[in-house]
């Protein structure tokens, strides 16, 4: 059977990302509609693009990341080419309840690139081979 | 205060449904009570939902005043006595006080306050002491049913009857979870007010109820209870997860002026917009078939029913509103027939979606156009109400659970969203910036690019197009900026009483319009750049010299859209008139989407992208020479183009405006705009079809000031009109279309290159004079110009009248000299109008050579001048004229504009007699 949901959320993303661009703000309606994908998760995410909480690391050979300071302070590390985040809520409401497309610090993720509120930040070869192979946390 | 408590306990009784209810009602109710309790389990059998207490105070009453539904107890209320008026006086709360005095809890649950409510009720005790014979409740009044009604019905339709308390009624969601509205509702439950959880988690939900019950029979009460049974609970997590606030009880502060915090506010203005919305409904009490008048709502018929993370997607088609019949299955013909509606987890749960259930879907809901779908998808669906439910009409009563819908795979996690790579957004800092490029995107950046499929494809999602890309200038024109947003394809669907309406976009500039081009790909692709806004109008014509034509590299752009041909026609209709190209295309070789050689004989492309760009996206290449691959818009005679078979096609020719009428009032340029054409070839002697043809100038097309002007001046001019469409017969112009003043010289278009030798040179330009109208004809179409012969056979007095104007400027705008009251000045001129000029408004019934068909022509000046006595529109009053001598006066042969054409019972025809 063929998924739509993801389909919505990228078209949301992307309704997002084009208004931001031309009027450097995300309408109602939009928000209305995000949290209507997305569920209480949008509100928590909002909130944490409003507190700048998602960086993007980049090495010099090229390899990105994203870190995502949790509520609690916790950094999150989600990858730039699928969907993972090792928060608890990803575990439990995505991969085991498939009730999420996300969990909120990858919808962070996606509004802070939407909105361009990505912090960005070089990191070394060696930091970024660690903190991919999660033994490290910068 | 008091009466929001009053209002709760009221729905304490109101809501008990089913015998246990009662028991748990009961069980809260002081000792005292007992005896209430007692009648309770006498009339238990009966599944009786009344509030009883009232046998307290009345207990001669009989039995079945008892089977009273709560609501028809309410109802009367309002009839009882003038005990209750005087208690009204401080309190239009009508059905609450009286409740009250029914149920008078002297034990509340934990956490109300409970004082001053027994206070109350002490009080009203006392009034009520002579109030022993009251009438009996059970009065069925049609009120009463009809609120018994709603009261059963409520589940589906959202059309809550009594709005203020059904408030209250929210406090106990799980009492009648079918409610749909209800569930919803209580997502907007402030905190502290889910007081009955207890006891509602500990009930099954009731039945699907279907919106044809009218009245709660036994049977009906039996199959529920069957349906109850089988339902599976709702669990209490799920019930606690949907309430906003749920994770309000957890908020911190949001940070200020911030994205969460507006959402937050949001998410309060759509509980008020809940509590308007229900406001609102309260008139139409009951019928479902009311309900679907309101604006906005969908009527849809699930035909697929899908669950995808925990949310349901139903494919819907659109269903024509009841009363065409109940037999019909086929979709509305204007819309999209088929959406995708999302429905919430807490939706549902209610509505259970299933396979041929029909459901509403109220406003505030949201369209989401999404690229690459055929069928739009509809969010924001919180007021969704079944009507009809599949099972009902096949006469099945099993329930079905929340596992009807087919449950998705969960998606791929490699399956990113597209912003995540290739897109950087020029808000993110430069200084980090430097360490973060160079690498994702690098060693493609600096190739040229010849194919707009490559460069766009190549990127895999929407985002910015890193390559130049080599293309031709095929069109440069412009279009109206939208009055919303251009890029937000989400529509909301507010009524406009709404409170939560998103606040109107501001108005847009006048007359701002943005650039754009169609372009064309060695490869045959194209694509729409939207490029920046034109300062002034008249720019258009010096970026046609510029671009058209020539080869051109696009840089910098982003992808927008990606168009199909379904979705936006008239551009491809556009596309279709420069297909086939005029050189051999290249192909993409191992492309199977482009894989042809000879293209000529391919299809027209089927998709082009919607790309956006600033002004600078557009660099013409360096040789200035036309693009072998440029189709410039052919020019046709008119005559040519009404001849035309095809069905829809662009065209482009010069034309005569013989007359121009707008359609709304104000000037020429903002609304839409009809103008009569002719050219030579429609004035030859020899006869053509027609000799003049009209056209609409859409709103969605842009005109330049200078065409502006001309459009506006009475005279007539000649214009050239590029690519407009020949849609049903009917000239057009749109969005892509260009009206241009014709110059002087011989190139019309302004094109360095010579535009098609189709209209000859020699040909006169200019249409002789007197032009020659086509005659009044019986096939002739509104928004036309015909000539009229005939003779008066009846004068509209209604519509007759005559007024005083300025001799000399024609100004109806006169006043007196106070000083002498003889004298009339114009204040238009400043004059002094001596013998002012009588106008007459005129309008005539004529007999033609037309038979069985009623003209009525608006005659002007002249002409009325000329069958009235001249010498009577010269004096200082006008006496009147004489019905008798105007009749059987001849008339015409008159130019006259086409108002309306009405073909039954009889052809009637409303024109206007206009001055060429």
């Amino acid at each position: 059977m063929r998924s739509f949901l993801p389909a919505v959320a990228e078209q949301l993303f992307r309704d997002i990302q084009q208004t931001h661009q031309e009027t450097s703000q995300i309408p109602d309606d939009l928000l209305i509609a995000l949290k209507f994908v997305f569920g209480p998760c949008a509100l928590q995410a909002l909130d944490l693009v409003d507190q700048h909480s998602v960086t993007c690391l980049s090495s010099p050979s090229g390899r990105k990341a994203f870190q995502v300071i949790g509520g609690s302070g916790r950094l999150y590390t989600c990858f730039v080419s699928c969907h993972y985040c090792p928060c608890p809520a990803f575990a439990y409401t995505v991969l085991r309840r498939n009730e999420g497309l996300l969990c909120k610090h990858i919808l962070a993720v996606y509004l802070c690139r939407a909105t361009g509120g990505t912090q960005q930040e070089s990191v070394s070869d060696q930091q970024m081979s660690a903190l991919l192979g999660g033994t490290a946390a910068p | 205060m008091s009466s929001r408590k009053r209002r709760r306990c009221y729905k304490d009784v109101k809501c008990v449904f089913f015998p246990d209810d009662v028991v748990n009602k009961v069980r809260r109710e002081a000792p005292s009570l007992s005896s209430a309790s007692k009648s309770w389990e006498t009339c238990g059998d009966s599944f009786v939902d009344t509030p009883v207490i009232k046998n307290l105070k009345t207990p001669g009453r009989k039995q079945s005043e008892i089977r009273k539904s709560p609501a028809s107890v309410q109802t009367s209320a309002g009839k009882e006595d003038p005990v209750h008026i005087a208690w009204s006086s401080s309190d239009s709360e009508q059905s609450g006080d009286e409740t009250q005095e029914q149920q008078e809890p002297p034990q509340r649950p934990p956490g109300r306050p409970t004082a001053p409510l027994q206070s109350y009720t002490r009080a009203l005790r006392m009034l009520r002491t002579e109030r022993e014979d009251l009438p009996a409740i059970d009065t069925d009044s049609d009120l009463d049913e009809c609120e018994e009604d709603a009261e059963e019905d409520s589940g589906q339709q959202i059309s809550d009857c009594q709005s203020e308390s059904f408030d209250e009624r929210q406090e106990d969601p799980s009492l009648r979870p079918t409610d749909m509205t209800e569930l919803e509702i209580s997502g907007y439950v402030s905190d502290g007010e889910d007081v009955d959880v207890t006891s509602a988690s500990s009930r099954p939900d009731s039945p699907p109820q279907t919106a044809e019950g009218s009245k709660r029979s036994v049977s009906g009460w039996v199959r529920s209870a069957q349906a109850m049974l089988q339902t599976p609970q709702k669990p209490q997590s799920a019930r606690q997860s949907k309430t906003p606030e749920d994770s309000a009880k957890k908020r911190r502060k949001f940070q200020s002026g911030g994205l969460a915090e507006r959402l937050n506010r949001l998410q309060c203005r759509q509980r008020s917009a809940v509590s308007f919305w229900r406001h609102q409904s309260i008139s139409d009490t009951s019928t479902t078939t009311a309900t679907v008048d309101r604006p906005g709502v969908l009527l849809l018929e699930v035909l697929e029913v899908q669950e995808e993370c925990s949310v349901q997607l139903a494919h819907c088609e659109h269903r024509p509103p009841p009363g065409a019949g109940h037999q019909h299955r086929k979709p509305l013909s204007e819309g999209p027939a088929r959406v995708l509606v999302v429905f919430n987890r807490e939706t549902a749960a209610q509505l259970i979606p299933a396979t041929g259930d029909i459901v509403h879907i109220y406003p505030p809901w949201q369209r989401l156009s999404i690229e690459g779908f055929r069928c739009d998808v509809i969010l924001n669906t919180h007021f969704s109400q079944k009507v009809d439910s599949a099972n009902h009409l096949r006469g099945v009563s099993a329930p079905r659970g929340l596992l009807s819908a087919e449950r998705c795979n969960p998606s791929s996690l490699c399956q990113t969203f597209g912003l995540l790579e290739g897109c950087r957004t020029t808000a993110e800092s430069d200084a980090k910036q430097v360490a973060a490029s160079g690498s994702l995107t690098s060693g493609v950046l600096a190739r040229h690019c010849v194919s707009l499929l490559e460069a766009i494809e190549g990127l895999g999602q929407a985002g910015s197009v890193g390559q130049d890309v080599e293309v031709v200038v095929q069109r440069v024109y412009s279009i109206p900026v939208p009055h919303c947003s251009p890029v937000s394809i989400l529509k909301p669907r507010l009524p406009s009483r709404s409170p939560s309406a998103a606040p109107p976009p501001p108005p847009p500039e006048k007359g701002k319009t943005r650039l754009c081009v169609l372009v064309q790909d060695s490869y045959g692709t194209f694509s729409v750049v939207q490029l920046h806004f034109l300062p002034r109008q008249d720019d258009l014509h010096q970026y046609c010299h510029k671009w058209r034509g020539r080869t051109c590299l696009l840089r910098g752009i982003k992808v927008v859209q990606r168009v199909t041909r379904e979705r936006s026609t008239r551009l491809f209709s556009l596309i279709d008139s420069l297909w086939p190209p005029v050189m051999p295309l290249k192909d993409h070789g191992n492309t199977p989407s482009m894989c042809s050689g000879s293209r000529s004989a391919g299809a027209a492309p089927s998709f082009c992208y919607l790309l956006s760009g600033q002004e600078s996206s557009v660099e013409p290449a360096e040789e200035q020479t036309v693009s072998p691959l440029y189709l410039p818009p052919t020019k046709q005679t008119l005559q040519d183009i009404l001849q035309s078979e095809r069905q829809t096609c662009r065209c482009s020719f010069v034309a005569t405006v013989l007359y121009k009428r707008n359609m709304q009032s104000g000037d020429v340029g903002q609304g839409e705009v009809w103008l009569v054409l002719t050219d030579p070839s429609l004035q030859e002697p020899e006869r053509p079809r027609r000799r003049t043809v009209a056209l609409c100038v859409s709103t969605s097309c842009a005109l330049t000031s200078c065409v502006l002007e001309a459009l506006n001046s009475p005279a007539a001019c000649r214009m050239s009109f590029t690519d407009a469409i020949r849609e049903h017969g009917v000239l057009l112009c749109v969005e892509q279309s260009v009206v241009e003043m014709c110059s002087v010289g011989p190139d019309l278009t302004s094109s360095s290159r010579p535009e098609s030798p189709s209209l000859p040179e020699a040909r006169a330009e200019t249409p002789p004079q007197p032009v020659r109208l086509d005659p009044l004809s019986p096939e002739i179409t509104p928004n036309s110009v015909c000539s009229l012969s005939g003779v008066i056979v009846g004068v509209d007095e209604t519509t007759a009248y005559s007024w005083p104007a300025c001799n000399l400027c024609g100004s109806d705008n006169l006043e007196m000299f106070p000083e002498r009251p003889s004298n009339i000045r114009c204040v238009s001129c400043k004059s002094s109008v001596d013998k002012p000029d009588t106008r007459v408004q005129l309008d005539v019934f004529l007999s033609s050579s037309l038979t069985n068909c009623t003209l009525k022509v608006k005659l002007q000046q002249k002409t009325i001048a000329s069958i009235l006595n001249t010498a009577a529109l010269e004096g200082q009053e006008f006496p009147g004229y004489d019905v008798e001598n105007v009749l059987g006066r001849e008339v015409g042969p008159l130019a006259a504009y086409v108002r309306v054409v009405t073909r039954t019972p009889a052809l009637w025809i409303g024109l206007e007699e206009i001055c060429l």
